[in-house]
């Protein structure tokens, strides 16, 4: 994309994750915030966009289970005795 | 009336890399100490790479091959990172010994546009995936979970191991390129392309409790 060329709604999410790394010219940044600045759609969409993996992240959050946990201890006195 | 003890200055916990090249030199009780440090982090990227069936048979075999071989760790990444990538290398071999059914992949829950270029889902469409307030309403935690890993198993594996390094374990962009061995535009356009998809789905799973009820 050129600095000049219009962002649409379309160029715009395929431009978001460079933008949120900062991986955009100062003129392509310009132009994609102020194209989200007036479209309602696109604010809506980076909303969701920056959400979805702090969600995915709690959904998907882990505890070992007790007996994984005693059984690698287990393994790991095996190991640094030589057994 | 009993007088507090005066407190003790804590000697400062010894960092990854002291420990590493104390278990190098034979120190089993260093190697331990590495193990309570990163155990959760590892079964928790083993079950997101993965599935928590697989999850126990990858953390032993990350840390046997941590164990082995940490006498080549030399520093020039992070530990944390030398053995990321000993376990995303362990639970890739573990997928691969797993005949998967295809799954459905996530290609139709990504964003659409009109002739124009613009958005054809309404905002207040697009805003369902977007709050964890709006999706908490929609499905309940338990569903959520699942859906999560459903979305997660239903990711091309590439998209599904630059995510969870990147988005879901935090790492920067560049140490998950080192783990991938790819560049990090590589990892920026994988996680990009796992982020529209999994937006997609959460916003078509919790639209469709709300319309009818039942999860769809």
């Amino acid at each position: 994309m050129t600095p000049m060329s219009r962002v649409m709604c379309i160029s715009g999410v395929e431009l978001l994750a460079d933008y949120l790394e900062g991986q955009l010219s100062p003129e392509v940044t310009a132009s994609l915030e102020q194209h989200v600045l007036g479209c309602e759609r696109c604010q809506a969409f980076v909303a969701s966009y920056q959400a979805t993996p702090a969600i995915l992240r709690n959904a998907t959050e882990a505890v070992l289970p007790e007996d994984l946990r005693e059984s690698l201890a287990d393994w790991v006195r095996k190991m640094g005795s030589g057994e | 009336m009993t007088l507090a003890s005066p407190e003790r200055p804590s000697a400062p916990e010894p960092s990854d890399e002291t420990l590493a090249a104390r278990a190098a030199s034979g120190d089993g009780s260093a190697f331990a100490m590495l193990v309570e440090r990163y155990q959760h982090r590892v079964y928790r990227l083993a079950c997101r790479l993965t599935s928590e069936t697989d999850a126990p048979d990858i953390l032993q075999e990350t840390f046997l091959q941590a164990f082995r071989h940490v006498a080549s760790f030399r520093g020039e990444a992070r530990f944390g990172t030398w053995l990321y990538r000993i376990a995303t290398n362990a639970s890739l071999m573990q997928r691969r010994t797993r005949a998967r059914r295809p799954a459905e992949p996530l290609d139709a829950f990504l964003p659409r546009f009109d002739r124009d270029g613009r958005h054809a889902a309404t905002p207040e469409e697009l805003m369902v995936a977007g709050g964890a307030a709006a999706l908490d309403r929609a499905l309940d935690r338990a569903t959520l979970a699942a859906k999560a890993r459903e979305g997660l198993s239903r990711l091309p594996d590439h998209y599904r191991d630059a995510f969870v390094l990147r988005d879901l374990e935090d790492m920067p962009t560049a140490e998950v390129a080192a783990v991938l061995g790819i560049e990090p535009a590589a990892v920026r356009q994988r996680v990009h392309r796992a982020r529209l998809m999994l937006r997609g789905f959460l916003q078509h799973a919790a639209a469709g409790v709300r319309s009818t009820g039942e999860l769809k």
